[in-house]
């Protein structure tokens, strides 16, 4: 990077030019980190996290994926939904909030909801992870799917996923024997479009139908 | 049809902006925001985020190529602050670097010292020192000073309604890659693409052609990505631009909520005059509008304000004056209604308070006073009306007085829980209150295999505009709708578009797209007639075959488009649409400014538990004037979801800024959008069926922003709830009734009405008392 002082373009200059000596220079500054503890530990006294964050080792994660077994190396502090969509290139799963506020990154977990961005990806060594990628066996959707679609389930289709994948849960649960009861155990999944009473119908028509989910 | 993303949507395999692969050396931003919402930047240092590992640039104001500006209607909105801040969260810094993590990480180490100036808030303190956007424009019909003396009762007093935060479930972002010869490819979650293009062409300095915006389709818009996308797409355009890299900035809900501006608050007076049959006979009202700290949209919000001033009535004597304050919050912006919820709340206010006062149902006066056709708006358009019939339709479909007996026995029985009724009718004009951004256009492809593009200025947010496009298509070639492709919008294949906004959209590029197919058509059918040797009158096409005098050919759609295209006759059509008859006198303010009115009427029954203040919504059952509706499953969740979202507004959804301007409800912790379990229990929708003509697509109205306004009815049916409680209960007309207010209203200590009149501080008041 350019150095202090430099002016703004010079920075701009030195990047273009030179980002290969940069390259050197922060792979160093890594090397440097990785064999001198103190250094990371100072990083994190002065309460620099983010700096010391990207420095953290790496840890061997075996998950499996929509029905794929994959041997990953992640970042401890890295979530499931980061891991699902950077790493896994599985971009369905949406992040709405990123605060386990809205519902939009709902996943499965050894069959049970979770919301992917509060669940550290590391914490899911060894299970079962299915994404709404993973519903449909080939084109032949999964019920909800189907539902969702009968029922126009969504508008802009931002929430679908979670949606789909808190509605099957729901059900699993047995948490779907009323329209009251869907509401309730649904309300954890925002659709700003309001898309609510045919969400409502599309898990109700998926219970009666009365398919193992 | 079913909307044509249904498939994709429930498999996770729509692309929203935050879902584009990536291309090698994509670069991240990340902006920094002002700390405080008011003063004089004395430093700012950003040494130290230069100096963060993977930072690759921080960009600030004297970085900008072209010109620091984006202001649309009014250029006073640099892109990132100089001098000065006007808002928290206003853009100073922009960090480029090679990871999301190091871009935010290095915006926390930039530090800025600010002197600070007074903060302003209140758009009646803005006004009061003078701080307005825009003069002050004022609507008037009849004359109001002299009607006063005619009425036999006169109310006023104060009606506020708070701010809405969008909330589209996808945040604000943009991806912009640098292309050959300095041209730029912008992926931007906007409603506007032109409007995109032009703010990044001015930041760069670029000519528009050489910056190309594309749209495949958001995650919720609402208003909120109509001016206030161009910011996130403008800063990424510069640092594209500049570093010759693919930039994305994709933002944090909490960025988000923090830096973009909201639905306007408004604080609004009213005066408003009855003849002893309860006739309106005068209406005065002065509305502050909470513009924020720069224009944005606030002007043309403040107009259509006024447009919709009257609601669904016919009042013979208006005075209704605007003020636009410009005040240190992020710059309101648009959202679904547009400056019309918010006068619709205040005559809804002004109603009630005369009902409350006279002992009798709001309802006796609001259909009393129901706009007929060929009655005058304020702003000198002759009403064709549906008001009545709206009106009519519900109370005998839903039968409104057995539902107000039953509220009546429940109550007498309840002490506990209380139920309460409204109903709330809405005219709301369809058109861009612009009258030169009524116009769109359309490209249509037919390919020699026989598939057909169409691309429009229309963008997918989920309001099923697509949809609606694509059928338009496959009607007018009748053929099957799969052969129909709608392509992403880009402002390569169609320019200077309006935005997907106004509940226009459908309309105007669905009619820019009727016209292109209708050409293409002429022409196959002559080509039809040359191949068949038979008149080119004769010539129809239906289910993909050419019939002749009503006889099935052997011609169908595909040879017919490819001897078309072996003759060399043009299978392609540009069309272009501008909505006839609107124009708009902004010297007299009058004016024919809509191309139609969309009509209902909503009976919203709610239930509150006097002891905790808290409600359900029992049902919301509407007669709405569709005229024809072209997709009725589309139509209908459009209805279903603008009273949910009108609800909220009313409801739950309450902004708080602290007195520093700081946004305190900045996450979906502490600002709370309506879950499935509080929209309402019960939605009827019923389609009141017309005759009359109209210039919408296919007769089928405009249905976006039409819908949200039913939702002020809960608003009015909470109260009456609350009424039923205690009767004498003080309930200022200030919306959001959150809980809270609920709460405090039931147990209040009831007020003499004299009081509550005596809050005005202007001319002496001259209402008549009836308790």
């Amino acid at each position: 990077m350019a150095k202090k002082g430099s002016g703004q373009n010079q920075a701009e200059e030195n990047y273009l030019n030179e980002s290969r000596r940069n390259f050197f220079k922060q792979s160093s500054l890594l090397t440097a980190l990785a064999v001198t503890p103190p250094a990371f530990l100072k990083a994190a006294e002065e309460g620099l996290d983010e700096k010391a964050a990207g420095y953290f080792e790496k840890m061997p994660l075996a998950i499996q994926i929509n029905g794929v077994n994959h041997d990953l190396s992640v970042e401890p502090r890295t979530t499931l939904l980061d891991l699902i969509r950077e790493q896994l290139a599985l971009p369905g799963t949406k992040k709405g909030c990123d605060h386990g506020q809205c519902g939009a990154c709902t996943v499965h977990v050894n069959g049970n909801r979770v919301l992917s961005c509060l669940t550290l990806a590391v914490t899911a060594e060894g299970k079962k992870v299915t994404t709404i990628e993973g519903l449909a066996d080939g084109e032949k959707l999964h019920p909800m799917q189907e539902a969702f679609i009968k029922y126009d389930g969504f508008q802009c289709g931002y929430c679908t996923p979670g949606q789909i994948m808190s509605g099957i849960a729901c059900i699993r649960e047995g948490h779907a024997n009323s329209d009251d009861e869907i509401r309730e155990y649904m309300s954890g999944n925002i659709c700003r479009c309001g898309a609510y009473p045919n969400i409502v119908k599309a898990i109700a028509d998926v219970k009666k139908g009365g398919q193992t989910l | 049809m079913k909307n044509i993303d249904s498939k994709t949507h429930t498999r996770g395999k729509s692309i929203y902006l935050d879902d584009i692969p990536l291309l090698q050396g994509t670069l991240f931003g990340a902006a920094f925001g002002s700390p405080i919402a008011h003063g004089i930047i004395r430093s700012l240092n950003i040494s130290v985020a230069e100096q963060m590992p993977g930072v690759i640039k921080v960009f600030t104001a004297k970085d900008v190529t072209g010109e620091n500006q984006i202001g649309g209607i009014i250029p006073d909105e640099p892109l990132l602050a100089e001098h000065e801040v006007d808002f928290c969260g206003m853009p100073v810094a922009f960090v480029v670097a090679q990871s999301d993590d190091a871009a935010r990480a290095a915006v926390k180490t930039i530090t800025i010292d600010i002197e600070p100036l007074p903060v302003i808030t209140d758009p009646r303190e803005a006004k009061a020192r003078g701080e307005l956007i825009v003069p002050p424009r004022t609507f008037s019909l009849g004359n109001v000073d002299t009607a006063w003396q005619a009425c036999e009762y006169i109310f006023e007093g104060i009606a506020e309604t708070n701010g809405q935060e969008h909330l589209y479930i996808e945040t604000q972002g943009a991806y912009v890659i640098p292309q050959e010869n300095g041209a730029l490819k912008v992926y931007s979650s906007t409603q506007g693409p032109t409007a995109v293009q032009r703010a990044s062409c001015r930041v760069t300095g670029l000519p528009m052609h050489l910056v190309e915006v594309e749209v495949t389709r958001l995650g919720g818009g609402f208003g909120g990505k109509e001016d206030q996308a161009n910011t996130w797409a403008a800063l990424c355009a510069l640092a594209a631009h500049r570093l010759r890299k693919p930039v994305k900035y994709s933002l944090h809900r909490m960025e988000d909520m923090a830096m973009t501006g909201k639905r306007h608050p408004y604080s609004s007076d009213y005066k408003i005059g009855f003849d002893k049959d309860l006739k309106m006979v005068a209406y005065e009202a002065t509305f502050y509008q909470n513009a924020g700290a720069a224009a944005d949209l606030s002007p043309a919000i403040m107009e259509r304000t006024l447009l919709h001033c009257t609601n669904s009535y016919f009042i013979p004597n208006v005075k209704a004056t605007a003020y636009s304050c410009r005040t240190h919050l992020p710059p309101n912006t648009a959202f679904r209604g547009f400056g019309g919820p918010q006068s619709m709340f205040v005559i809804e206010s002004a109603i009630a308070k005369a009902a409350d006062t006279l002992g009798i149902d709001s309802a006796v006066i609001q259909k009393k006073n129901l706009i007929k056709t060929g009655d005058e708006f304020p702003f000198g358009q002759k009403a064709v009306s549906e008001a009545a019939e709206c009106w009519k339709k519900a109370e005998q479909l839903y039968e409104v007085n057995s539902i107000r007996e039953g509220i009546k026995d429940f109550n007498s029985k309840n002490q506990i829980y209380k139920k309460g009724l409204a109903l709330m009718p809405v005219c709301f004009g369809i058109s861009f209150t612009n009258t030169a951004m009524n116009q769109a256009r359309s490209l249509v492809h037919v390919y020699f295999d026989g598939s057909v593009s169409v691309s429009t200025g229309a963008v997918e947010m989920g309001q099923g505009v697509n949809t609606k496009i694509l059928q338009v298509a496959a009607i007018v070639f009748s053929i099957h709708p799969d052969r129909v492709k709608v392509q992403t919008t880009s402002t390569s294949r169609i320019a200077n578009t309006s935005p997907s906004a106004a509940s226009a959209t459908a309309d105007l590029n669905g009619k820019a797209t009727y016209l292109a197919c209708t050409r293409i058509l002429e022409r196959l059918k002559k080509v039809a007639a040359e191949e068949l040797g038979v008149d080119e009158n004769l010539i129809e096409l239906k289910d993909e075959y050419v019939f002749v005098n009503n006889v099935q050919s052997d011609l169908d759609w595909k040879k017919l488009v490819n001897t078309a295209h072996l003759k060399r006759v043009g299978i392609s059509e540009h069309a272009n649409y501008a909505t006839p008859e609107i124009y708009f006198d902004k010297a007299k303010e009058k004016g024919h400014a809509f191309s139609y009115h969309v009509y209902g009427t909503a009976v919203t029954v709610v239930t509150v538990d006097c002891l905790r203040g808290i409600y359900e919504i029992d049902a919301v059952k509407v007669v709405h004037d569709f005229g024809t509706s072209m997709n009725p499953a589309i139509d209908i969740g459009q209805i279903e979801g603008g009273i949910v979202q009108g609800i909220g507004w009313m409801t739950m959804e309450e902004i708080i800024y602290d007195k520093e301007g700081k946004l305190r409800s900045n996450a979906l912790s502490t600002y709370k959008v309506p879950d499935i379990y509080s929209a309402p229990k019960e939605i009827s929708i019923d389609f009141l069926q017309s005759d009359k003509d109209n210039l919408a697509i296919f007769r089928s109205k405009a249905v976006g922003e039409p819908p949200f306004m039913y939702g002020i009815g809960t608003y009015f049916a909470l109260r009456n709830a609350i009424k039923a409680f205690n009767p004498l209960a003080h309930i200022p007309f200030n919306a959001p009734m959150t809980p809270e207010k609920t709460l405090l209203a039931l147990y209040s200590n009831p007020q003499p009405l004299s009081k509550e009149i005596k809050r005005k501080d202007e001319e002496a008041v001259t209402s008549v008392a009836i308790n």
